[in-house]
């Protein structure tokens, strides 16, 4: 998963729920290092009862904002929807010789 | 010339020998073998049961000398000892944050420690550790635990000595030394695999039991040491963290990052699954198994005292309505006395 280019990222699901697992896959999928490199993260864990979907919220570099239900989708989904966006920017920035 | 067949004369003596033997005793079934009666020692002692296998390594299902086997072992035996387990899900902690992690967290449950050693509690600092898991055995260990009651244990089936004169007296078990043995019930045996491995059968932790996990297990239930962890690695307005003048090393960059990637999921407390909100309700109770014996017995004197009122006020307001009666016979005989 290309990291590079996120700047926010707002998570919230249920753990008890089996299918926040891609939500609690994609924070694990997070670099190390990305938090000291200005990526913000906030997870909210629901309680235990909770029957709200697991959503995740994203910001890019370019100001663009996605919002993805995490209930329906795969890990592999998460990172392709991402990616795609993601290295179209990747492209940008190589033409603009940074 | 020399014949060419040597004369052995030996040779036909041997030959000939069994031809005279049989020839003087007609069967061979008749024949009577001298065989060495056994030493009186064998005839009055029976011979003593041997153990087939190392009595601390009971043959198991799976290979026994591989990591995983044995991963799933020390999970089992530390899912039975804890009676809380507080559940974390770690994303790509750097060996480095880990070890000030841990380095905090012993530091402030040995303080935790010292304060109880004044009042003659318990310590339970040293049996309480964060541990990375594999996650998989882990849940593998834990359907064993939850769902393999073994009846019976494999010394229930021992040889015992039917003569007091029996060398030993010690009782060993009267199996094979292959898993296929039916008495074994330990938690890697044949029969414990076949338990856990019954798809029917689902775990309350089931969905908390995927990704990168972290236990810290807890050897009692004890809510003071709970505080403290929970105040370490998963601060919140109920347990806030130690503050920068009183902790400073707490506060360290590298462990801040740490602790940002650590998240709690849930607890499992006396088999029982707890969300983080039920954790922190288990850590929140005050004095912890001390402080809440001390209030059901507050409960149950309030009752008691209650229930002593009840029926006291029965008895009085009887004694009330026979008094009065007796009161008003007094008074009726009086009337008879005065009329006479």
């Amino acid at each position: 998963m290309i990291t590079r280019f996120l700047t926010n990222v707002n998570l919230r699901f249920n753990p008890f729920s089996p299918r926040s697992k891609s939500a609690r896959l994609f924070l694990s999928l997070i670099p190390p290092g990305a938090r000291a490199n200005g990526l913000l993260i906030q997870s909210k864990m629901l309680p235990r009862a909770s029957k709200e979907p697991a959503t995740l919220e994203i910001k890019f570099k370019d100001g663009k904002q996605m919002h993805l239900d995490l209930d329906k989708m795969r890990i592999t989904e998460v990172t392709e929807e991402l990616d795609r966006h993601s290295r179209t920017l990747a492209r940008k920035e190589e033409l603009t010789g940074n | 010339m020399p014949p060419r067949l040597r004369l052995r004369p030996r040779a036909l003596l041997i030959q000939r020998s069994p031809s005279q033997h049989s020839l003087r005793h007609g069967y061979a079934s008749l024949a009577t073998a001298t065989t060495p009666a056994p030493p009186i020692e064998q005839t009055i002692k029976s011979v003593p049961p041997v153990l087939r296998y190392p009595p601390t390594q009971p043959p198991s299902h799976k290979p026994p000398e591989v990591r995983k086997s044995q991963l799933h072992r020390q999970y089992q035996s530390v899912l039975k000892a804890s009676p809380l387990i507080l559940i974390f899900q770690h994303n790509n902690i750097k060996a480095v944050e880990w070890m000030g992690i841990r380095r905090e967290l012993t530091a402030a449950l040995e303080k935790v420690d010292a304060e109880r050693e004044k009042l003659g509690q318990e310590l339970f600092a040293d049996g309480i550790k964060l541990q990375v898991i594999q996650t998989g055995i882990f849940a593998s260990a834990l359907r064993v635990v939850e769902f393999f009651k073994p009846g019976e244990s494999a010394l229930d089936h021992a040889q015992y000595p039917t003569d007091p004169t029996t060398p030993t007296s010690a009782k060993v078990p009267n199996a094979q030394n292959t898993p296929d043995d039916e008495t074994f019930a330990h938690g890697l045996s044949r029969k414990a695999h076949e338990a856990a491995s019954n798809k029917k059968l689902k775990l309350e932790l089931e969905p908390l039991l995927s990704g990168p996990l972290a236990i810290v297990a807890f050897p009692s239930v004890s809510p003071q040491h709970l505080k403290t962890v929970l105040s370490m690695l998963s601060p919140s307005p109920d347990f806030p963290a130690p503050r920068r003048k009183v902790n400073p090393g707490y506060h360290e960059p590298e462990i801040q990052a740490g602790l940002q990637k650590l998240m709690l999921l849930g607890a499992r407390v006396e088999g029982k699954v707890f969300d983080q909100e039920g954790t922190r309700w288990v850590g929140g109770i005050e004095g912890g198994i001390d402080g809440l014996r001390a209030q059901l017995v507050h409960a149950l004197q309030s009752v008691g005292g209650s229930l002593a009122n009840a029926l006291e006020g029965a008895s009085k307001s009887l004694y009330f309505t026979v008094e009065g009666r007796r009161m008003d016979m007094e008074e009726k005989e009086k009337g008879d006395m005065k009329e006479e």
